[in-house]
């Protein structure tokens, strides 16, 4: 029983661990440009086929793939934010619409380049740690977890510690005021865009060898992001992250008490939940819907 | 006897600030009452939660001797209490006539079946009828196709006020219905709302300018910092020493 | 009268059109029909302004609750489309206690929780539901004959005058309440709530009210469908279904009665017509994606906005000043 405990958290820190790089993301993108990105899934989509394309097919290092994927997945943010957010930037449901679109072209054109067929990628490293006979942590799955640790922690010494961060918070709480500042609401906008779509590629490469990587592969990851940045407050980087650890444990441990279905009902019911209670979400309080 | 609206105790707190104190004061029928003071003297507190935007903390709005307070905007509109709001706020991508028709909202309730069959034709011509009534008595009828975001400020301010007339109100809360209007279209605005009293219809309007009022209200009381402070007709309030400090106050704050 | 005229040259139109359409395309023109009330029941919902992401999932209860009750209770087949419509309706009246605590972005995304929920219980439950296989073997609408014409539903060009019929006679209901003193009180609930709301409106129950009668218009949209094509499953009511309904409502617009049906009908035509008989069928989803991208860059006010150019009439919000007629 113990042991089970002790395993199935071991899961659930390692989902937890993926799931709140896409989620600080979204909610990153959701603070400064104001629009939700559908295509968010996508991105985490693409990040996993830059490590197929690299590291399975070209055979190049796993961690030059990783970063190739970071990169152009971001690059990919910095395109988006130029040809659709910023012209939609006075059309709520325009931002919305259009990152739906996207997500239908970067589905289709995975599925142009790679066939719809799930793509095998071979293990980075085939090691177990062993705590016990019956608790093991694959090596893998560590490094997927030191990685978002260190990703993370850096992003919040970005956001706490430079002007870069400072502006970038300052504009998610109040754009108007922040460009009385003299803060470039384009800049920030570039960077957020930068740093939430790599966020959501680097967490697809890294993960790449450890799911079934397939085009529609988004779609169950960007529910998880909906759950997870609806029940943290949306427009809350530290509500995003502690509701990745929350949402974690509980899919986890569902899944494994009961089975995938309930557990996907219940985390979709928390998030209903949260809503009905808190509108607004449960650590938020922006409101810029 | 029932007093026709009466404000009881009225308190409202926002986490620790207390934005109205125990507020009470009456409001006899066929008056136009002001409810002024300084800025942030609780007025528009007072103002949204008569009108049912704000559930008071304690205390009571009796209306003919119903509790109306905490009950929701649309209930409070129900029992007569229709109010204006302080900015230009219309269906602006409405037409003006269509603006008045949303006003004749609770004489003629719609009934989405007989919509479908066509047998409310004459709910439709009584709704036009009205409408058009509120329209012409506010000056606007010529207006009637036009876009309500087209028109001018004061032809804005004057439909927000046809719009609360057309659902044959007891009651008009105004909240500063002066503000951002040049003398004349003041001076306009004061005769239509004279008429309005005189089609028996009470008023209770919340402004901060002082000067602007004293010639139209029959009762004035006046507020500051959450608590009542005086009442009486204009020459007493012009020359009450409270009063007078509590504005002087507040223009030292100001300067 | 002009108008009766152009009325009735459509009707025949409408008749005469299977005629000249190959067997497929037939098929096509059954799905046109029931999906263009599927995206004129959305407009109705999008009056009040809210946008749904479970509108598809509410279609799916009308088509379940139909294919259930003719297949599991032997009710008669048109009778269980209407309960179907009616458990559709029945279901958004539940949910609005829920969602209506929700406004803008968090109705959208509560929307879309509360359908995915209802997928996954059709997913998880076997019993009834059929699980992910769903139900096959679905009743189909039993044959009649009105004199004049034999109606035999294994011919599409049947069921499409049959649902062509319901089709019409429901969009005729919702034209009716978008024009009525209702319809105006969704509007204003729109563009001022908090004056609609001082004018005596009670918003919730309006709001309720659009949302029920878009989604008892769309569970029966959802019915036709079901027993037109036999078997439905999880899968028929997905996310990407309501991407289409969306960009139908998009592309054409939503400030007039006829913008998302003109969406829809224009899409379809472009999605089906020509981009399958020209072999472009993997290329769908990418071209679907570019043409929603595309058009809300450039033009964002719909196909209707550019119709509205062509035939220069009244002004955006529409003539309502004819009600006394």
């Amino acid at each position: 029983m113990l042991d089970l405990l002790a395993q199935t958290s071991l899961n659930a820190v390692y989902a937890a661990s993926y799931i709140s790089l896409i989620a600080v993301g979204l909610v990153l993108i959701f603070g400064v440009m104001g629009v939700i990105n559908f295509a968010h899934g996508e991105l985490f989509m693409l990040g996993a086929y830059a490590v197929v394309a690299l590291y399975a097919d070209m055979q190049l290092p796993f961690l030059m793939a990783v970063a190739a994927g970071l990169l152009f997945v971001g690059l990919l943010g910095l395109v988006m934010e130029r040809t659709l957010f910023r012209p939609l930037k006075d059309n709520p449901l325009g931002g919305l619409v259009a990152s739906i679109g996207l997500l239908m072209i970067l589905q289709a054109l995975a599925v142009l380049g790679f066939g719809v067929r799930m793509e095998h990628v071979p293990p980075v490293t085939q090691e177990v740690i062993a705590f016990s006979d019956k608790v093991r942590l694959p090596l893998a799955r560590l490094y997927v977890i030191v990685a978002a640790v260190l990703l993370l922690t850096g992003l919040w010494y970005f956001l706490k510690r430079t002007r870069f961060g400072w502006a970038l918070r300052a504009s998610a709480q109040d754009p108007e005021a922040a460009a009385l500042q003299g803060i470039s609401i384009t800049q920030t906008a570039r960077i957020a865009m930068f740093i939430g779509a790599a966020l959501a590629g680097v967490a697809g490469a890294l993960t790449a060898p450890l799911v079934s990587v397939n085009p529609h592969m988004g779609h169950s990851v960007i529910v998880t992001a909906f759950i997870v940045i609806i029940v943290g407050g949306v427009g809350s980087l530290e509500g995003a992250v502690i509701a990745s650890v929350v949402y974690a444990f509980v899919h986890t441990f569902v899944t494994t008490l009961y089975d995938g279905v309930i557990a996907d009902i219940v985390g979709l019911s928390l998030m209903l939940l949260v809503l009905i209670v808190r509108p607004t979400g449960l650590f938020g309080s922006a409101d810029r819907a | 006897m029932t007093k026709f609206l009466e404000i009881r105790g009225l308190t409202m707190r926002f986490g620790g600030l207390l934005a109205v104190d125990n507020l009470s004061f009456t409001v006899e029928h066929g008056q136009i009452h002001g409810l002024i003071g300084p800025n942030g003297a609780g007025k528009t507190t007072t103002f949204n939660m008569i009108s049912g935007f704000y559930k008071p903390t304690s205390g009571k709005v009796l209306l003919r001797g119903e509790d109306i307070s905490g009950l929701k905007t649309h209930e409070v509109a129900r029992r007569g209490v229709v109010r204006t709001f302080q900015h230009s706020t219309l269906f602006a991508e409405l037409t003006v006539l269509e603006n008045a028709l949303v006003g004749t909202h609770m004489p003629f309730r719609p009934n989405i079946f007989a919509a479908i069959i066509g047998w409310d034709k004459e709910d439709r011509i009584g709704a036009e009828a009205r409408a058009r009534e509120a329209l012409e008595f506010f000056g606007l009828e010529h207006l009637a196709q036009e876009r309500a975001g087209d028109l001018s400020h004061g032809h804005q301010r004057a439909l927000g006020m046809a719009v609360a007339y057309a659902s044959h109100p007891d009651v008009i809360l105004l909240d500063e219905p002066f503000t951002g209007m040049n003398p004349e279209e003041t001076r306009r605005m004061m005769g239509l709302m004279r008429a309005l009293r005189d089609n028996g219809i009470t008023l209770l309007l919340v402004e901060h300018d002082m000067q602007a009022i004293m010639g139209l209200c029959d009762t004035i009381t006046c507020m500051s910092f959450g608590k009542f402070l005086a009442e009486g007709g204009p020459a007493e309030i012009r020359n009450h020493p409270a009063v007078i400090e509590a504005y002087l106050g507040g223009a030292r704050h100001v300067a | 009268m002009p108008r009766i005229l152009f009325f009735a040259l459509g009707l025949i139109g409408l008749v005469a059109l299977p005629h000249a359409l190959s067997f497929s395309q037939q098929e096509i023109l059954v799905f046109l029909v029931i999906n263009v009330l599927l995206v004129a029941s959305y407009r109705l919902l999008t009056l009040t302004g809210e946008w749904s992401l479970g509108h598809v999932v509410i279609m799916g209860v009308g088509a379940y609750a139909s294919a259930l009750f003719s297949k599991n209770l032997g009710i008669y087949v048109p009778f269980a489309m209407l309960l179907g419509g009616m458990t559709s309706a029945l279901l958004a009246v539940l949910l609005s206690f829920p969602l209506f605590r929700m406004k803008g972005f968090y109705f959208l995304i509560g929307s879309f929780a509360a359908g995915e929920i209802i997928r996954l219980l059709w997913k998880r439950f076997r019993d009834p539901f059929g699980g992910a296989k769903g139900i096959k073997g679905i009743e189909p609408m039993p044959d009649f004959s009105i004199g004049v014409y034999e109606f035999d539903f294994f011919e599409p060009i049947s069921y499409y005058y049959m649902s062509g019929a319901v089709v019409v006679f429901c969009l005729w209901i919702l034209w009716r309440i978008e024009r009525s003193p209702v319809g105006l009180t969704f509007h204003a609930v729109h563009w001022q709530d908090k004056l609609a709301e001082a004018s005596g409106v009670n918003l919730r129950a309006y709001r309720t009210l659009a949302f029920s009668i878009a989604s008892g218009f769309a569970g029966l949209s959802g019915a036709l469908l079901a027993h037109y094509v036999g078997t439905i499953n999880p899968n028929s009511f997905d996310v990407e279904v309501m991407v289409f309904v969306l960009t139908w409502a998009i592309v054409g617009g939503t400030a007039t009665f006829y913008g998302p049906i003109l969406g829809c009908v224009v899409l379809t035509i472009l999605n089906e017509i020509v981009l399958r008989e020209l072999g472009f069928e993997q290329m769908r989803p990418l071209i679907y994606g570019a043409i929603m991208i595309l058009s809300i860059l450039f033009m964002p006010k719909g196909l209707e906005s550019i119709v509205q150019r062509l035939t220069r009439r009244t002004p955006v919000a529409a003539p309502r000043e004819k009600v006394a007629e």
